[in-house]
């Protein structure tokens, strides 16, 4: 039977691959099928996870079944807890697909469908499994502690401090992107807005339920949830079209900013189980149905890909985000492709239930190709829209304009042909009043799934219901990681600041958790709301800003691989590492470079606060700013901007450099010093 | 084969291991939604610190949810 395989069925794989992929690459002038380029995405999966994988997990790492890992050395029933490899895969699956894979390629298709692909599939293979699999087999081997313990243990304390800041930065950032993209996909729509405001009774209701009402019963409270989620959906286009509660729910965006700001703050001090776990559980099924629901519709609908295959703002003067394709296309798809925030998930719950090491593999290396499938299937959605609809919905007002005759004349200038009306029926359909100037990838995929699960089940009278219910689904779970995502930095900040003042880190201390909480919102806040009034859009900025702090994470993340395999005497397989690792270095300091140094002010933060500042000083007022106070608050946002890009910058240049210099020590050692967990094995290995 | 072979047994043989199966896929649904699951905390405490005192349903999972979400363990983008 393995013999067939590798005989028929491997060979088969690597021809229907080759096939899809010259479809997709040489067809000149005629639309291509997006089946073609599902297909050529799965077929390299498969192959990189049977021959790179394999060689990477008896090679490389040299798993060995007979040693006992953390989930039975500590076993205690609740966080280690040895479990089922198809299981665990689920459940890490669950835990690293979220906005992110949705929203880069998204906002990479405005360079044409074929350089997002490219990249999701070089670099999931080459850098972002590698990189989940390496750390998760780093954080098995030491108890499964985490990136940053890691970091502390196998690069020194000062690096460890380091990656710490760097990770607190990160997440402030996209805290900041997540709720502007929930921001820019409600605001004006009282429908999607009803929805997702109806999600807080729900969620609290579900975690009084499932505490007092029926301890311990989550499958009959998430299935109430569901229930309820999906009457507050239908009940939505009622609410939209009453003349009292419609403004009601009719907010701008300032307003929401201050909305979302303010249940950061008061979600982040609840207690957990009433309304952080209930959303949780309701966010995680709807992440895996709607997933699974798109991925067959794409293969039921097989929609065509009007996309080009290579768009000509590949020079970098595209509307979306500005910046040539390299390294701003490497930069734009973070998480599909390779992503710094799985290391923090691949040394967190995940090490601690891994049943045996060689289950490393395909949780690791196969859960990472399955969210790279996710950010394939958004760029597919975002590639069977009509190219004008896109990019109706993608370019800023101070571009297109507000009205749908400006916006069909500016794009049909860049040879993207759309009429007003086809711009106004495809907001008619959707049940909203605009599309124009929707930036942050949610409502562009919601858009997209609707048209391909419209055809599939409902017709063209489904695709407001579709639209809405996409847009539910991934502001659930960005309201979720929000809500989480503050706690975190909460504690970090407790953390730092615990070493300043004693008190202030005591986490029991009532004052000093709000005062952390008040410091993480206030800081997110600031970027969202920067944003918000950003007359640029504000997501062609934080989202690069965000990018360039996801990629490095994942440079210093893989920095870190590549240190624990010179110091297990592995340095003959370093280069697993250390290629992606000097690709996103490479990639990363460029970006930043050129993020704070170009002196084209549509890419670079220096040039465009001096731009401001000096006209400022002038007193003359540049558009899209409307006052003097307007223009230096553009100038003062850009120099913080590019300050924070700075850090990041700095940050890995000295990870880089502590990370060669321990390198270069345990070369010279004759024996393995990477600090392991001292070898057990299972009890039964023997016999 | 065994013809004596009491068909009353058998179906009952046949109904655990049904139930077995249940309990299975009950417990694989849990753990990828990473919902606290009380019958494995309490197997594994009998199975392994029969002397201690095992927390109650309430108790149990109000302590793991607070576990999950009070530690810094950060979740995705």
């Amino acid at each position: 039977m393995n013999r067939i395989a590798s005989v028929v069925v491997w060979p088969l794989i690597a021809i229907v691959g080759a096939i899809s992929f010259a479809t997709l690459a040489l067809g000149r002038g005629e639309t291509v099928n997006a089946v073609w380029l599902v297909t050529a995405a799965l077929s390299v999966y498969f192959i990189a996870y049977r021959f790179y994988s394999k060689f990477i997990a008896e090679k490389v790492l040299q798993l060995d079944d007979k040693r006992v890992t953390p989930a039975y050395r500590h076993n205690d029933g609740m966080d280690y807890v040895p479990t089922n490899k198809w299981v665990l895969y689920g459940h890490h699956f669950a835990a690293i697909a979220g906005a992110g894979p949705l929203v880069g390629p998204v906002l990479a298709a405005q360079m044409g469908y074929l350089p997002g692909t490219l990249w999701i599939l070089a670099g999931v293979v080459v850098a972002g499994a590698v990189q989940d699999f390496i750390v998760l087999f780093a954080s098995m081997r030491r108890d499964g502690r985490s990136l940053g313990e890691m970091i502390k243990m196998e690069l020194g304390p000062v690096p460890g401090s380091l990656a710490l800041v760097g990770v607190l930065a990160i997440m402030i950032i996209i805290l900041a992107v997540l709720s502007l993209i929930v921001v820019k996909a409600l605001a004006g729509s009282p429908w999607g807005l009803f929805t997702i405001a109806a999600t807080i009774p729900i969620a609290l209701f579900m975690g009084v339920y499932m505490r007092y009402i029926r301890p311990g019963k989550v499958g009959e409270t998430s299935l109430i949830g569901v229930v309820l989620l999906m009457t507050a959906l239908l009940l939505g286009r009622t609410v939209a079209a009453s003349p009292t509660w419609g403004p009601v729910f009719t907010l701008t965006g300032t307003q929401l900013a201050w909305c979302l700001i303010l249940y950061g703050g008061v979600a982040a001090s609840l207690p957990v189980w009433l309304m952080l776990a209930p959303r949780d559980y309701l966010s995680t099924f709807l992440k895996i149905g709607t997933v699974a629901a798109l991925a067959l519709g794409i293969y039921f609908v097989a929609p065509e890909l009007r996309m080009p295959q290579i768009s000509r703002f590949i020079d970098g003067t595209g509307p979306v985000f500005a910046g040539t394709l390299f390294p701003f296309l490497f930069i734009t798809i973070a998480c599909g492709a390779v992503s710094g925030f799985h290391a923090l998930i691949s040394s967190g719950t995940t090490p601690k239930m891994v049943e045996k090491e060689s289950h490393a593999r395909f949780i690791g290396f196969g859960g990472m190709l399955a969210e790279s499938f996710v950010a394939i299937m958004a760029l597919t959605a975002a590639c069977v829209l009509d190219p004008g609809v896109y990019f109706a919905m993608n370019a800023p007002a101070a571009v297109i304009g507000t009205t749908v005759e400006n916006a069909s004349k500016v794009i049909s200038s860049w040879g993207f042909v759309i009429t007003p009306d086809v711009l106004q029926q495809t907001a008619v359909d959707i049940g909203e009043t605009t599309i124009l100037s929707r930036a942050g990838g949610a409502p562009t995929l919601a858009v997209g799934m609707a048209q391909i699960l419209g055809q599939a089940v409902g017709g063209k009278a489904m695709e407001a219901f579709w639209y809405h219910f996409a847009i539910l689904f991934e502001a659930l779970f960005i309201l979720t990681a929000v809500d989480a995502g503050t706690r975190v930095g909460r504690f970090m900040i407790q953390d730092m600041l615990g070493h300043l003042y004693k008190p202030l880190g005591n986490t029991e201390y009532l004052p000093a958790n709000l005062g952390a909480t008040v410091v993480c919102v206030g800081l997110w806040g600031y970027f969202l709301y920067q944003g918000v009034v950003d007359p640029l859009g504000g997501i062609n900025t934080l989202w690069q800003l965000f990018g360039v702090g996801n990629q490095m994470l994942a440079g210093i993340a893989l920095l870190l691989c590549s240190t624990v395999l010179v110091k297990m005497k592995r340095e003959r397989y370093v280069w697993v590492t250390l290629v992606p690792t000097a690709w996103l270095l490479v990639t990363t300091l460029t970006a930043g470079w050129q993020k704070i140094f170009s002196a084209d002010p549509k890419v670079g933060f220096l040039a465009l606060a001096e731009r401001f500042s000096s006209a400022a000083a002038k007193g003359t007022v540049l558009a899209p700013a409307k006052s003097i106070g307007e223009m230096q608050r553009v100038a003062f946002n850009n120099y913080l901007d590019a300050a924070v890009c700075g850090v990041f910058v700095v940050l890995v240049i000295a990870m880089c450099i502590y990370a060669v210099k321990i390198c270069l020590t345990a070369l010279k050692q004759a024996q393995p010093t990477a600090v392991e967990t001292p070898y057990l094995a299972e009890p039964g290995a023997a016999e | 084969m065994k013809p004596d072979i009491d068909p009353a047994a058998a179906r009952q043989a046949r109904r655990a291991r049904l139930l077995e199966r249940a309990r299975a896929l009950r417990k694989a649904y849990l753990q990828v939604f990473g919902i606290p699951d009380y019958e494995g905390y309490v197997a594994h405490m009998a199975a392994n610190h029969p002397e201690q005192q095992v927390m109650s349903q309430k108790e149990f999972f109000a302590r793991a949810i607070d576990r999950k979400y009070s530690k810094k363990g950060p979740r995705c983008c």
